[in-house]
């Protein structure tokens, strides 16, 4: 059976580039090296999607022809006062271009699927400015890792294994020994705590979460890691250390800790909870290390403060900077939204919320984001290509997106399209079709195919092209 | 001369119409005036297209007063780069009224939205009732907020009012949200009612006073001493007020004064004083 080898996994902003597929009769049988989410989306895909275009006629939505459903995408577009055109973080630098193409086509704004994650991390990027590395850096030297608002046990699976402190680097070890040890420890004292309980017939609370005193792994010459965030994640119980933030209060430690970073006394006793001397001790390692990095993920951009908390984490790294060496880095989310930006501001000059409306680009987050102009039912028509904003908008959002003309691209039935008057079926980029996408770290990596699609499935980037054609014909007669 | 502008129907995509503006409307007869370009969405229109327009010219010589007369909240940059005469908006006006502007006067009975007097360098803006988020901001990216002039708004104002603020006045009669202040390098902002919270973050300079309550201070500030009154604009305020200075993580030495009645939560910060 043949072996193909090399792929890149198109699901997390982690983007695995060492994953074995095993094919057989054009079906993948066998994934190595993926993580659980990796290998569902390999293994599964094909399971749960559709394969025709489809138009909504009385109500319904039928069968149709690929020419036909182009057409009526098309008149949609170029008909609208205002349209958006969201997504793009689930499909190939290529699509993404013509997208952009066709956004200053029908004078539409277009707006990725950042402006609901990372939005304000780029806004305080483009403020402060950003101290950043790729992640190869990170797993051969970084020796202190923080992960704030972020829990990349779950969400970013092979991160901690492949790049920061389970892999093995050049001059830094694996921790993941450490974290055995660790393990075993909190095990037997949850099993020790469990039979005390039985046995006495009472229930009493687990111990606290946060442990005010610092371990001792902390101060060892060695690899170690300290998970900030609300509560006790899966990442948070394999970390050396988890200091527990209270909600909606990150921006408060951050400028505290900025605060003893640069020598300055604090008039409190404690931060959201945290008595200052354990500040002090962690700012101290912070201090101390030889190399470290902040990996900050939604925890921190989309709790109250939004952008200012990453005005105040880019700081506390810039300040740290004149002490050590420290870096940080947004924990991207799906495979290509760093991609997004990126083909984004090279063709635009701005990274998501992009206004076409008056012929030429425009950006404003806030005026000429998706998510805002939809709350306040703007938009007179929609494109959505490869995101489902009717299961992640706030309810206003996706209520005034169906409401108006709606055409979908996605090769997954998904509650967006089951809502949109047109739909259009891709192939599965990344497994099906070939592209680029973005690391997190900024790294471009080839999506490979491994399969064939379905013959009635083209491309996101062939379909975008057809309706960009069939837009500029409409436009031509109407001359 | 007086020009009324009214809106002919309810628009539901945004419009740009930066040429509402009394310097430009002055040199420039009616029919002129109904040529002027404005966008509605991604449509090129005329402003005779969206509005009806008349003039009354009793004295030519007199300075120029735009009057709309209907709600325009989805109009935006009323009065951008304007330097003399005045507007009046009978009903709410759209985002970044008057921007950039540099003299005259703005006053609007309803409410105004984000980004209002967004890096203004001269004149007055008054707002009967709410605003919006981003009072006097510069645009994203820029750290040239506003550079002169007065910003009253009677009722409340959202997050970020004054951020980068370089000079001026912002006077809110009501409460604020977050981050009143962000950033700012100097000036005054006066809020009579409350304040949601970081209030001065990342400030370098400047003024802020708040009268009601706030939830707490940021670390980053240190408590300076108990002043009875503080003066805003020449004008005496009564008090108690605490007064910070921060923002100590920016190296920062603007005063935050706080109502000592309003937030007895803060006293404990009176056993470092
Ligand atoms: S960590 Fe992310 S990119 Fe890597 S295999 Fe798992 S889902 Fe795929």
């Amino acid at each position: 059976m043949p072996v193909v080898s090399n792929v890149t996994c198109p699901v997390c902003g982690s983007f695995c580039d060492d994953i074995e597929i095993t094919v057989k009769n054009d079906v993948i049988v066998k994934v190595k090296n993926a993580c659980a989410m990796g290998e569902a989306k390999f293994l599964n895909y094909a399971s749960h999607r559709q394969t025709k275009p489809l138009i909504r006629k009385n109500g319904e939505l039928v069968e149709v022809s690929l020419k036909e459903a182009v057409q009526k995408a098309a008149e949609i577009l170029a008909s609208a006062k205002y349209p958006i055109l969201y997504g793009w973080s689930n499909t190939s630098c290529e699509a993404i271009r013509v997208g952009l193409e066709l956004a200053e086509e029908v004078g539409g704004v277009i707006d990725n699927t950042s402006t609901v994650c990372h939005g304000p991390s780029i806004l305080s990027i483009q403020d402060i400015g950003i101290s950043s590395c790729t992640l190869g850096q990170l797993r051969h030297r970084a020796d202190l890792i923080f992960y704030w608002g972020s829990n990349p046990w779950s969400a970013h699976p092979r991160h901690i294994d492949r790049y920061t402190t389970f892999a093995e680097g050049r001059f830094q070890k694996s921790a993941w020994r450490g974290y055995l040890s660790r393990l075993t420890g909190i095990l037997s004292k949850k099993r020790l705590h469990r039979a005390v309980n039985l046995g006495l017939g009472r229930q009493t609370p687990s111990p606290p979460e946060t442990e005010l005193r610092l371990p001792s792994t902390l101060l060892q010459n060695k690899r170690k890691m300290i998970v900030v965030d609300v509560r006790k994640t899966r990442s948070a119980e394999i970390a050396d250390y988890f200091l527990q933030v209270k909600p909606n209060k990150d921006y408060e430690l951050l400028q505290a800790l900025r605060m003893l970073v640069r020598d300055e006394e604090l008039d409190v006793d404690k931060v959201t909870g945290i008595p200052v001397e354990t500040l002090e001790e962690i700012v101290e390692i912070m201090i101390g290390c030889e190399l470290g990095i902040l990996f900050f993920g939604l925890g921190l951009t989309m709790s109250q403060g939004k952008h200012r908390n990453i005005d105040a984490a880019l700081s506390l790294v810039r300040d740290l900077n004149r002490r050590t060496k420290f870096l940080i880095m947004p924990m991207r989310g799906h495979f290509n939204v760093t991609g997004v930006n990126v083909v984004f501001t090279w063709q635009t000059g701005y990274p998501y919320a992009v206004d076409f409306s008056h012929g030429y680009p425009r950006y404003n987050p806030g005026e000429t984001s998706v998510v805002d102009i939809l709350c306040r039912g703007e938009s007179d028509a929609a494109l959505v290509v490869a995101s489902d904003p009717v299961a992640h908008f706030p309810n206003v959002a996706a209520q005034k997106l169906v409401e108006k003309p709606l055409v979908v691209i996605d090769p997954q039935v998904t509650p967006t399209s089951i809502m949109a008057d047109v739909v259009i079926p891709s192939a599965f980029v990344g497994i099906e079709v070939e592209g680029t996408a973005y690391r997190m770290d900024h790294v471009p990596l080839p999506l490979k195919k491994v399969v064939e699609p379905p013959t009635t499935c083209l491309s996101d980037k062939e379909v975008l092209q057809k309706i960009l054609g069939e837009v500029r014909r409409l436009r031509r007669n109407h001359n | 001369m007086l020009i009324t502008l009214r809106p002919k129907y309810s628009f539901k995509v945004p419009v740009e119409a930066e040429c509402i503006n009394p310097s430009l409307f002055a040199e420039k007869s009616t029919m002129e005036i109904a040529k002027l370009q404005v966008w509605e969405g991604n449509r090129k229109r005329t402003l005779s297209d969206l509005f009806k327009i008349t003039r009354e010219t009793p004295n030519p010589l007199e300075k120029v007063t735009i009057k709309i007369a209907g709600d325009v909240n989805k109009v935006r940059r009323i009065g951008s780069k304007m330097s003399t005469g005045e507007i009046t908006v009978n009903g709410n006006a759209g985002m970044h009224l008057g921007e950039e502007m540099k003299g005259g006067i703005i006053k609007v009975t309803g409410n105004a939205d984000s980004w209002t007097g967004s890096m203004m360098k001269d004149g007055t803006i008054e707002i009967m009732g709410d605003a919006g988020d981003y009072i006097g901001a510069p645009y994203r990216g820029s750290t040239q907020g506003m550079g002169g002039g007065i910003i009253i708004i009677h009722g409340n104002a959202g997050n970020e009012v004054g951020c980068y603020m370089k000079t001026g006045l912002i006077r809110i009669g009501g409460n604020v949200g977050q981050f009143v202040g962000v950033h700012m390098r100097n000036g005054t902002i006066q809020v009579k009612g409350n304040s949601e919270g970081r209030a001065g973050a990342q400030m370098l300079k400047g003024k802020i006073v708040i009268s009601g309550c706030i939830p707490s201070i940021l670390p980053s500030f240190t408590i300076d001493r108990i002043t009875p009154t503080v003066k805003v604009d020449g004008e005496k305020v009564e008090g108690p007020f605490y007064r910070f200075i921060g923002d100590l993580a920016e190296n920062g030495n603007g005063k935050l004064f706080v109502s000592k009645a309003k937030n007895p939560n803060l006293g404990v910060f009176e056993e470092y004083l």
